[in-house]
């Protein structure tokens, strides 16, 4: 547990130190939330948890690449390959959740009427999904700029996709939209069942995804053979 | 190099050359003495210092070297290859405690992929390993997080093995001091020189006190007080029972160390190091 715990905090304190990207992520979801704001108010909170989304899988990219050349080292030390991969997951959970909070607050001050529930389990969805979504992306493709252009391609179809398509359900986020439906348009409890287990499901995939990655990678190779010192 | 460089780099000839820890201290004391009080340049008055350390090894001896334990790394057959070339074949090494063995040879000959292989980070195509007892590692380069501290990295590092933070620190601060790093600064792994920041990684490979250290040319980037300091550490854990393999380009080393690997296929080089093992036929 003080393994992970240990990576969890060491994951908080490199992202909190890149002053720069924290701006960044602050700045994408509002970005993405004035520039509907003249239009619907349901495109605006939806452009919302997309950004929101998008910035938490960038910093969990950045954070497993950049943690590439360390982790063999960490496994030597002694941590086995889940304490690395759930204890990053936590940070990147605990970044993604604060960040939530302004964009939480936003609509309320901007005199939104929805519910607000609904918001708060939405964005929690979208952090839920960008952080094994981005650490999966950052474990198959070593270099950055591939896995950012991935990213893009992804939430370019996430914008773009018709939601009520049968493809629209294999998209990350679409279990926040879903969600962002029921909040703003009074919809039917339906979306919210809907979304709800499709976030739960695609985080656990992706989850499992990770560590289906870093299991291989970090695994102990058969040609070593560890003695107890004699 | 003034006259304290000087002294220390004696003290380290010294010690690299067995001789006894006592004997080492008056013999520096007095060369002190004697530089404070007549003066001069102590390469015109002494010489340089491991031609001095050397004539008095003549004269007063060695204190006897521990004998070596019992094997603790025992590489054998390792081959590999990266497509169509061969980079390793059949390469062969066998570790004892308190032993240091030198991995050499050409540039693109798998020293550091069979460094890797030994780390377990890569498998080989053919071969096997066997470690008795804990592995450290130390990577060419990389291997620290930019955003973190160096007290952080301790912490990290010592989380692995169940070391509780303030320990972990202290201990860390202890090892890169024996580098001549004063660790506890408030700078990020990314605002350190590159040497210092290979210190770093020098210091969280040797953190875990392992049985087992491998060293994939650490020193670059270092000074030469600090190249000194390091060499004077690995003789200090090499007496202490540690096995010692370091990939190094820099033969005039050779000299202190137990074993050689050479990896450079034997036509490329009509060179061969004393104590020899394995490498290509």
């Amino acid at each position: 547990m003080n393994r992970l715990v240990t990576v969890a905090e060491m994951t908080l304190r490199e992202l909190l130190r890149r002053r720069g990207v924290l701006l960044l992520l602050l700045l994408m979801p509002l970005t993405f939330y004035l520039i509907r704001r003249d239009a619907y108010l349901g495109q605006s909170v939806r452009s919302l948890l997309l950004g929101v989304g998008w910035a938490v899988s960038t910093a969990a990219l950045f954070a497993t690449t950049a943690a590439r050349e360390l982790e063999p080292r960490l496994r030597l030390a002694g941590y086995r390959p889940h304490h690395l991969y759930l204890g990053r997951m936590l940070g990147l959970w605990t970044v993604g959740l604060v960040i939530s909070v302004p964009f939480f607050l936003l609509p309320i001050i901007d005199g939104a009427d929805l519910r607000y529930g609904g918001l708060a389990a939405a964005l929690l969805c979208s952090v839920a999904v960008a952080a094994p979504f981005g650490m999966l992306i950052g474990a198959l493709l070593p270099r950055e700029l591939e896995g950012t252009l991935l990213l893009l391609t992804v939430v370019t179809v996430q914008m773009l996709i018709d939601p009520a398509g049968s493809g629209a359900r294999l998209t990350p986020f679409w279990s926040s939209r879903e969600i962002a439906t029921w909040t703003v348009d009074n919809t039917d409890q339906g979306y919210l069942s809907r979304g709800l287990l499709h976030g739960l499901v695609v985080t656990a995939l992706l989850a499992l995804g990770v560590a289906a990655v870093a299991s291989v990678r970090l695994r102990r190779r058969r040609h070593l053979r560890h003695l107890p010192v004699g | 190099m003034n006259a304290d460089d000087w002294l220390r780099t004696l003290t380290a000839e010294l010690h690299q050359r067995r001789v006894a820890a006592d004997a080492a201290r008056h013999v520096v004391a007095e060369a002190a003495t004697h530089l404070r009080e007549g003066g001069g340049d102590p390469w015109v008055v002494f010489g340089p210092p491991q031609q001095y350390a050397g004539a008095v090894v003549e004269s007063i001896g060695t204190a006897p070297g521990p004998r070596p334990g019992p094997v603790r790394l025992h590489a054998a057959g390792i081959t590999k290859r990266y497509g169509r070339r061969t980079v390793l074949r059949d390469a062969t090494l066998t570790v004892r405690a308190g032993q240091i063995a030198a991995v050499v040879g050409a540039n693109g000959c798998g020293k550091s992929t069979f460094l890797r292989i030994c780390a377990g980070l890569m498998s080989p195509d053919a071969g096997e390993v066997t470690v008795s007892g804990r592995l450290g590692y130390c990577p060419q380069s990389g291997g620290t997080a930019d955003f973190l501290l160096a007290d952080e990295h301790f912490v990290l590092v010592g989380a692995g093995q169940g070391v509780a933070r303030g320990p972990a620190r202290r201990a860390g601060r202890a090892a890169a001091r024996q580098l001549g790093w004063e660790a506890g600064g408030d700078v990020q792994a990314r605002h350190l020189s590159g040497g210092t920041r290979q210190k770093l990684n020098l210091t969280m490979s040797t953190l875990s006190a392992p049985d087992v250290l491998l060293l994939d040319e650490p020193y670059q980037g270092f000074d030469q007080g600090t190249y000194v300091n390091f060499w004077d550490q690995l003789s200090r854990l090499r007496d202490a029972g540690t096995a010692i393999v370091v990939v190094t380009h820099l033969l005039n080393q050779l000299d202190r160390v137990d074993i050689v690997l050479d990896l450079t296929p034997a036509h490329e080089t009509g060179w061969h190091a004393p104590g020899i093992q394995g490498g290509r036929p």
